[in-house]
């Protein structure tokens, strides 16, 4: 044992220090050019910003690669318990930034207690499953662990902030499948969620770019028809739960599980249209057709893409780019980094912050196989799904393949509060991986 | 170690596995999306992203100048005229009201109606917003030189049409406006656009694609709120300036034709009948287009359209009269040329002639006595032409020989909206009137009157065929376009319209018959001038309507018997018969040759000639 701490001295994992290190510096550069305005001049001094930032994020990575994280396991419900009041708090007192009630603070100083509930979330949560691992397949304790992550939500939800909510669900998803769950209760809550939102947006859709009221759609909108289905639904799944439980046969189950999807479906659906605003109907439907509003809600979708693709194989060039510099691209340090990155720097640009992440996310599989704590994988896997959710909705959106929704690239969108997040979760990772032969 | 701390390595390792997989998954389908975008279809984003900052300007050309056959000082110039802009968004918002004010008082428009133009809600605009069109050269230096306290203000270069003293030749020249809906509609696919000046009559209408040139087009490139970005313009198609263009008009025989003529209505024609050149065109009343870009251009607009004189009308095109007697030239030309009766057979002219139930008078009522041919022109026998058309030569011929003249149909002169005029048939009355030919429409006929209209351009033609013996060119104004880049003049090669099988003989005759009208005729008394002998014709034309008043004629060319023909003129006067009556064509035809022969002004010919007619006036 002592032999083979002392490969390891550091607490640093190199892989990973290089790809943070690797993502921050271009980060950086392009907070930089995204300050510059179509006469050449540096207009904001963002990209000091996140330079200090940054520094801050080596002392908390470092410092929290040091901290045995068996203590976080321990305080993990105080941590998740500070992180749920700070978000009432958030909700109650905090500063509304681009249309969120998100910031909190004092003295201007402060940050997203959202970022850091995910973190203090999966914390939890890795502790809970861990314990429960016997039982993770039950039903029960899958939805107790559901309740876990749906507190947070919900207070998320409420700022508004749809893009954050949203990376919950694959944290859970991915923390359950590695806890050992079943992969069809996995699917279960999958489909669920999917078919939700089609249902919910299929009559905004046809109305909107088929101009249609009269489709499937409008089915959809009248409540006695719905009542009607839903009533259908939950005679079949009575008579199924009693057939399996009468006859013990395979088939009863599977229709009680594709019915109950539906009806949940169809109610949260219902329930859904109610709760969304037009805006978040129209970047779903600008998703799918920017040209249905190209000067209002599509342009942030079609100026991005612009600015990616006339970007070309290498790019325009560092501090080049047009669709940034003349401001047609919008939010340009912290939603749409990646455009920026994409006109100046091209494809190989992209490629190289495509490695990056894939280096930084492979290295975490590399860690969960290696150790042997549960908790760590748990722990690992919530980070993994963390950082690998947002790269795929973040990224997604600037190339036209996810609707807009607002939420940052780790360590390349300008914000102190997901900078350290990420920082966070990395100096954690490295933690769990230097103690793996220490309990 | 707890076991209860680990997972089983093998389903541990399996969904590590299956989770490395999907994550490539999704980065291998987000690079193949990026490799469409940057790579296969980056050309379409370039070019989105280029359409998205660049903004064209267009950049107006310069007009074509307009010259009269000396090619000397232009008849129509460019003078500079300049659009002040204010662009709010350039300045702090303190500062705009004071600035504003300023600009009210040097451009001289009240305050309330600059408030207007630039709302408060448009104080952060970078759109450039029009305060005031054209504005003199002095006015921007003053701007220009005060710099500082005009922050925001910017002007371009909208030079205006300058049409001098334009005087008569406002119907020739015409002039220009921006284009209409329904002038755009139809000029589209030539390359004209919503903000196009075009030529509304006239040289201006009729050569407005050689004058106008090519608009040049500037690029600049610009951020989203459309602030120019940089300070160079990044490309320019450099405008193409248009070609100046040399009238025929000769403007020493212009003015004295506009004054010969004075304010009487009616129109003049000269024409040089060895090319079809026209020398001068007089019509009256005329307007003055330089008042279409003052301030007042809609009221004088308005005013020029209901004016009941129509000063719009180019009457020596646009206006057709019975030809009266001058159409004998013509009669006496199929008489001669058919051989239907012999020239010196004479009829004795009682003063009256019956044709059917009606009488028809001579203009002399106690009867010319015995007439041959020469003497029937020469002094306007109605009897002898009613008798020789009713009895001789028949409609068909004199609508034959009408139109060999080139009556009732366009001479296709080079300006827009030409009138054919009427040449009646019996084929044509039945069918528009709904009634049989009778003699007496014959007989009208042959003396000039009745249906038969004619402009003064085709008598002008007419007259230029018994000069050439038979040939007609057509009568043109453009002598020639001046190619912008060699600054060589491209003249026109003149066009023959028709020529005449009559014989050599026969114009001959013709001409001499035209000469013993200003020798011994009719026109002996009013033509005083003695610097060039003359043959022509008299005309007084009753417009169906009784009364005492008659349209007056007089077509004539000279000298008459000069045997280079590139020297002989033709003159056509007209004077509508709302005039009070006193026989003004051929008086004023007596000025105008006088002055051309003799190289003099209407002042100096009026000095010399001291012309008896004159002299009551």
């Amino acid at each position: 044992m002592s032999n083979e701490r002392s490969k390891s001295l550091l607490t640093i994992d190199p892989l990973l220090a290089f790809a943070v290190l690797g993502l921050t510096t271009i980060g950086i550069l392009f907070i930089l050019s995204s300050g510059v305005n179509s006469n050449g001049i540096l207009i904001t001094n963002e990209y000091l910003k996140q330079l200090l930032w940054a520094l801050v994020g080596v002392f908390f990575l470092i410092s929290f690669s040091y901290l045995n994280y068996n203590l976080l396991r321990d305080l993990s419900f105080w941590i998740y318990l500070f992180f749920l009041i700070l978000l009432v708090l958030t909700l109650l007192f905090g500063k509304v930034v681009n249309g969120a009630k998100a910031w909190i603070g004092i003295w201007g100083l402060g940050g997203q207690p959202s970022e850091f509930s995910k973190i203090a979330t999966i914390l939890f949560l890795g502790r809970f499953l861990a314990n429960k691992r016997a039982e993770v397949q039950n039903w029960r304790v899958f939805l107790q662990a559901f309740l876990i992550i749906a507190i947070p939500m919900v207070l998320i939800l409420r700022q508004p902030d749809t893009g954050t909510t949203l990376v919950f669900i694959p944290i859970f998803l991915l923390m359950i499948f590695m806890a050992g769950g079943k992969v069809r209760h996995v699917l279960y809550f999958a489909f669920i969620g999917i078919l939700s939102v089609i249902l919910a947006l299929i009559p905004f859709v046809e109305s909107i770019i088929y101009n249609d009221t009269n489709g499937i759609g409008s089915l959809l909108l009248d409540t006695r028809i719905i009542l009607v289905v839903a009533f259908s639904c939950t005679l079949i799944i009575s008579l199924a739960i009693f057939g399996y439980r009468k006859y013990k046969q395979r088939i009863y189950y599977w229709i009680t599980y594709i019915f109950s999807v539906l009806l949940i479906s169809l109610i949260t659906a219902y329930l859904l249209r109610d709760v969304l605003k037009d805006y978040q109907v129209m970047r779903f439907i600008v998703f799918l057709d920017p040209n249905v509003d190209p000067k209002g809600s599509g342009w942030n979708l079609i100026q991005s893409m612009t600015a990616i693709g006339s970007g070309g194989l290498t790019g325009k060039g560092f501090l080049l780019g047009t669709q940034s510099h003349y401001r047609f691209l919008p939010m340009q340090s912290t939603d749409f980094i990646f455009s920026i990155l994409g006109e100046e720097w091209g494809f190989l640009g992209a490629v190289l912050v495509f490695g990056f992440f894939l280096l930084l996310l492979f290295r975490m599989l590399y860690i969960m196989n290696a150790i042997k704590d549960s908790y760590g994988v748990l722990v690992i896997a919530g980070f993994v799904g963390m950082f690998f959710t947002h790269v795929l909705i973040n990224v997604g959106m600037t190339i036209g393949i996810m609707p807009v929704t607002g939420i940052p690239l780790y360590f390349l969108s300008y914000g102190g509060s997901s900078l350290l997040a990420g920082s966070l979760a990395i100096g954690i990772t490295m933690n769990i991986y230097y103690r793996r032969f220490r309990f | 170690m707890s076991d209860q701390g680990q997972f089983s390595s093998e389903g541990k390792k399996l969904r590590i596995v299956f989770t490395g997989i999907v994550i490539s998954l999704v980065f291998l389908a987000y690079l193949g999306q990026l490799f469409v975008m940057q790579v296969v279809n980056t050309g379409k984003f370039s070019q989105d992203a280029t359409s998205f900052s660049q903004r064209s300007v267009s950049v107006p050309a310069k007009r074509g100048e307009i010259f009269d056959r000396s090619h000397k000082a232009p008849l129509v110039l460019n003078s500079d005229s300049f659009q002040v802009n204010f662009n709010p968004a350039e300045i702090s918002k303190e500062m705009i009201p004071l600035i504003l004010s300023r600009l009210a008082v040097l451009l001289k428009i009240p305050f309330t109606e600059v408030e207007k133009r630039v709302p408060t809600n448009l104080y952060t605009s970078y759109q450039a917003i029009e305060l005031k069109k054209a504005v003199d050269y002095g006015t921007v230096r003053k701007i220009a030189e005060n710099l500082s306290d005009f922050a925001g203000v910017t002007w371009e270069s909208n030079p205006i049409r300058n049409y001098r003293d334009i005087g008569s030749l406002a119907h020739v020249v015409g002039y220009v406006g921006n284009i209409t809906q329904d002038e755009l509609q139809v000029l589209y696919n030539q390359g004209y656009g919503l903000r196009s000046v075009v030529g509304k009559s006239g040289i201006e209408k009729r050569f407005d694609l050689v004058l106008r040139g090519k608009e040049g087009t500037r690029f600049r490139t610009v951020d989203v709120n459309g602030r120019n970005v940089g300070t160079s313009v990044k490309e320019e198609i450099i405008p193409e300036s248009g070609k100046d263009i040399v009238l025929t008009i000769n403007q020493d025989i212009q003015l004295l034709a506009e004054k010969s003529l004075g304010k009487r209505m009616g129109s003049v024609v000269v024409l040089q009948p060895s090319t079809g050149e026209v020398l001068a065109m007089v019509s009256y009343p005329y307007f003055d287009p330089n008042k279409f870009y003052t301030d007042e251009a809609n009221q004088e607009y308005l005013r020029l359209q209901t004016d009941v004189t129509f000063p719009f009308l180019n009457r020596t095109i646009q206006s057709t009269y019975p030809p009266g007697s001058t159409f004998k030239v013509i009669m006496t030309t199929a008489i001669l040329s058919d051989k239907v009766l012999d020239p010196n057979r004479t009829f004795v002219c009682t003063g009256t002639v019956e044709v059917g139930d009606r009488i028809f008078k001579c203009n002399k009522l106690t009867g010319h006595g015995v007439v041959n041919l020469s003497r029937a022109l020469a002094q306007s026998c109605n009897i002898y032409y009613y008798t020789a058309g009713l009895e001789y030569l028949g409609i068909d011929r004199i609508d034959d020989y009408s139109k060999r003249f080139g009556l009732g149909q366009i001479t296709g002169i080079d300006l827009p909206g030409e009138i054919a005029g009427l040449v009646p048939t019996p084929k044509w009355k039945e069918r528009s009137l709904n009634y049989p030919w009778l003699g007496g429409d014959t007989v009208n006929t042959s003396i000039g009157q009745g249906y038969l209209q004619v402009s003064p351009i085709q008598m002008a033609n007419a007259v230029a065929m018994v000069s050439n013996s038979g040939k007609v060119f057509r009568p043109h104004l453009v002598k020639g376009i001046v190619d912008s880049v060699t600054g060589e003049l491209q003249e026109s090669v003149p066009e023959v319209l028709y020529e005449s099988t009559v014989t050599p003989e026969v114009w001959t005759q013709v001409q001499n018959d035209m000469r013993g009208v200003i020798s011994e005729g009719t026109a002996a008394v009013v033509i005083t001038t003695k610097s060039v002998k003359i043959a022509g014709k008299t005309g007084t034309a009753e417009d169906g309507s009784k009364g005492s008043s008659n349209h007056s004629w007089f077509v004539a060319y000279g000298p008459w018997d000069e045997p280079d023909l590139s020297k002989r003129i033709v003159v056509v006067v007209q004077v509508e018969k709302s005039n009070t009556w006193e026989w003004w064509a051929p008086k004023a035809a007596d000025l105008i040759f006088h002055g051309i022969f003799s190289n003099q002004t209407y002042e100096q010919v009026i000095q010399e000639l001291r012309p008896w007619y004159m002299s009551g006036l």
